[in-house]
């Protein structure tokens, strides 16, 4: 689907002495496929952007298109579109409210009105790829899983709409580091095999740098860059200026740059950042050897 | 949040939002019962005068007032008709075996402009009262009563826990309507049990959310020593000035003369 943004503005408590700006003219367009990562401080509007994409608000100026249909619209064409943009809010877990697994993943399933055989199709194959074996899981109660179960199966019930949009808001926070590596790999695994845009929105640096190829930079709400991954999350000036910090590799390999070593500082993942120390390393004895 | 409820407080700096809460509760119990208890009309113009003396005072915006007389409109409209044709007296009209009097329209209408002064005096209160001053107000109120077991300090307490938990409720509300509609809910539309059937996706995890809540508080109010037991003091305590004795005056000489005339 092609996601066009146009000068979208977004006004919260509007005509209230709490009246807030969140979004100020934005302008975006993410491609069919596209892998995009959303950074940005708290408050920078990050939230109520996707949400405007999956044609949960309506705008206060501007719009978003989807496949050059105003998302908010309250048309078939519109809601036929919304259909195919899965959302998973901010700790999706919180909205669980059925007496299984199988209910909870199918309750999205069943609202788009399918047959009880591709639903418990869908409901298989959603659990298999958030990484829940479907026999041990299916009859069990939501609320009596571990938290990092219940964020999988939330993400499931996601999955199984099947969207070729999907929109992640913060997928892995207050999750264990290996629950994190785990989940981002089966997202990515999922992305793979569908091929359907994936929108990540997320202050962790190092979730954007394993999955997206784009990320773009929202500051009180206005977009300040747009651009290629490692370019974006490589500029630690810029991410600090705006309250963001830098990817540990980048920050890293930053600070052996300011100690004199020759090393790039757009590496993102950890062997890269190792590579680039062991070359940096060779050419900076040759330097002092040279000198010498 | 984007909803203004109708009687929502409604912060400003007028002499109304500044008087104690004690004498602004007082003066409204006092106001309420005036036009049931008021014989003559005279006193009846006394009540409306002083009412709409408040309502300028308090600076409140005029759609809000109105927002309020809304709320009891089809209250006040059976009410109206209930007396219309149920008063025995001189008739005016025979409208197919039911006869309406004169009595009765000016019985229904009374009917009404005491419901509506009851709406606006409440309304008055929790304008100018924050929910916080109107719960320090009647744990005040309440607290001789603590002397006779009557657990005053934890009704003020369990108050306003309650109150600072309704924003919270909504914004939550809000946001699971939201997730659900993303799951393919559709909330707004459909026939009507189709419509209560969806707010259950809604209700049972706000329920949870409330329960974990409530858990949560306990703990944290345990953990940082909170016991009402003691004799709590409080940080702001309520002290009447010179405007509160004043205001008490006129509300009570007012009643005292509405009743009498």
């Amino acid at each position: 689907m092609h996601i066009q943004v146009e000068s979208l503005t977004h006004i919260y408590a509007r005509g209230t002495p709490a009246e807030r700006v969140a979004l100020r003219g934005i302008h975006l367009e993410i491609g069919p496929g596209e892998r995009v990562g959303i950074t940005g401080p708290t408050g920078s509007g990050k939230s109520t952007l996707v949400q405007h994409i999956a044609g949960l608000l309506v705008p206060a100026a501007g719009q978003v298109l989807l496949d050059g249909v105003p998302a908010h619209a309250r048309t078939p064409e519109a809601r036929a579109r919304r259909r195919q943009i899965g959302l998973a809010f901010q700790f999706p877990e919180a909205q669980m409210f059925e007496v299984t697994v199988f209910r909870e993943v199918a309750f999205g399933p069943r609202h788009l009105g399918l047959g009880a055989d591709e639903i418990a199709a869908r409901v298989r194959w959603a659990l298999e790829m958030v990484g829940l074996d479907p026999d041990a899981f299916a009859d069990r109660v939501p609320f009596a899983l571990s938290g990092g179960e219940m964020r999988r199966v939330a993400l499931a019930g996601i999955l199984a709409l099947k969207p070729r949009v999907l929109i992640l808001d913060e997928p892995t926070a207050g999750l264990d580091p290996r629950g994190r590596a785990d989940i981002l790999a089966r997202l990515r695994a999922w992305q793979a095999q569908t091929g359907a845009t994936l929108i990540l929105v997320s202050h962790h640096m190092d979730d954007m740098a394993g999955l997206v190829d784009r990320v773009v930079l929202l500051a009180d709400g206005q977009v300040v860059a747009d651009g290629p991954t490692g370019h974006i999350l490589s500029d630690c000036d810029r991410l600090r200026a705006i309250g963001l910090s830098p990817p540990p590799a980048v920050a890293l390999l930053e600070a052996l740059r300011a100690a004199g070593w020759p090393v790039r500082t757009d590496a993102l993942d950890v062997e890269e950042v190792v590579a680039e120390i062991v070359r940096g390393s060779i050419s900076h004895k040759d330097t002092k050897a040279q000198r010498i | 949040m984007n909803l203004l409820l109708p009687g929502m407080y409604f912060a400003a700096d007028t002499v109304l939002h500044r008087l104690d809460p004690r004498v602004k509760m007082g003066a409204a119990t006092v106001l309420m019962m005036l036009p049931f208890a008021a014989r003559h009309p005279l006193g009846h113009l006394l009540t409306v005068g002083l009412v709409g003396a408040a309502v300028l005072l308090s600076r409140a915006p005029w759609r809000a007032l109105l927002g309020t007389l809304r709320t009891v409109f089809w209250l006040g409209f059976f009410m109206f008709f209930f007396y219309f044709f149920t008063t025995p007296g001189r008739p005016l009209v025979a409208l197919g075996g039911v006869t309406v009097t004169l009595e009765g329209v000016l019985a229904g209408a009374l009917q009404v402009y005491r419901l509506c002064l009851l709406a606006v005096i409440a309304a008055l209160l929790t304008y100018t009262t924050s929910p916080l001053q109107l719960t320090h107000g009647l744990e005040a109120m309440l607290s001789p009563l603590a002397r006779l077991g009557f657990p005053a300090r934890e009704m003020g307490m369990v108050m306003t826990i309650s109150l600072r938990f309704v924003p919270t409720f909504f914004e939550e509300i809000e946001t699971l309507s939201r997730a659900q509609k993303a799951r393919g809910v559709d909330l707004s539309s459909g026939p009507p049990w189709q419509r209560i059937r969806n707010t259950v996706p809604v209700l049972v995890p706000l329920f949870l959310s409330a329960i974990r809540r409530a858990e949560d508080l306990a703990v944290a109010m345990e953990a940082r020593g909170f016991r009402s037991q003691p004799h709590r003091t409080r940080l702001y305590r309520l002290t009447l000035t010179r405007a509160d004795a004043i205001a008490a005056l006129i509300v009570l000489a007012c009643g005292g003369v509405g009743i009498a005339l």
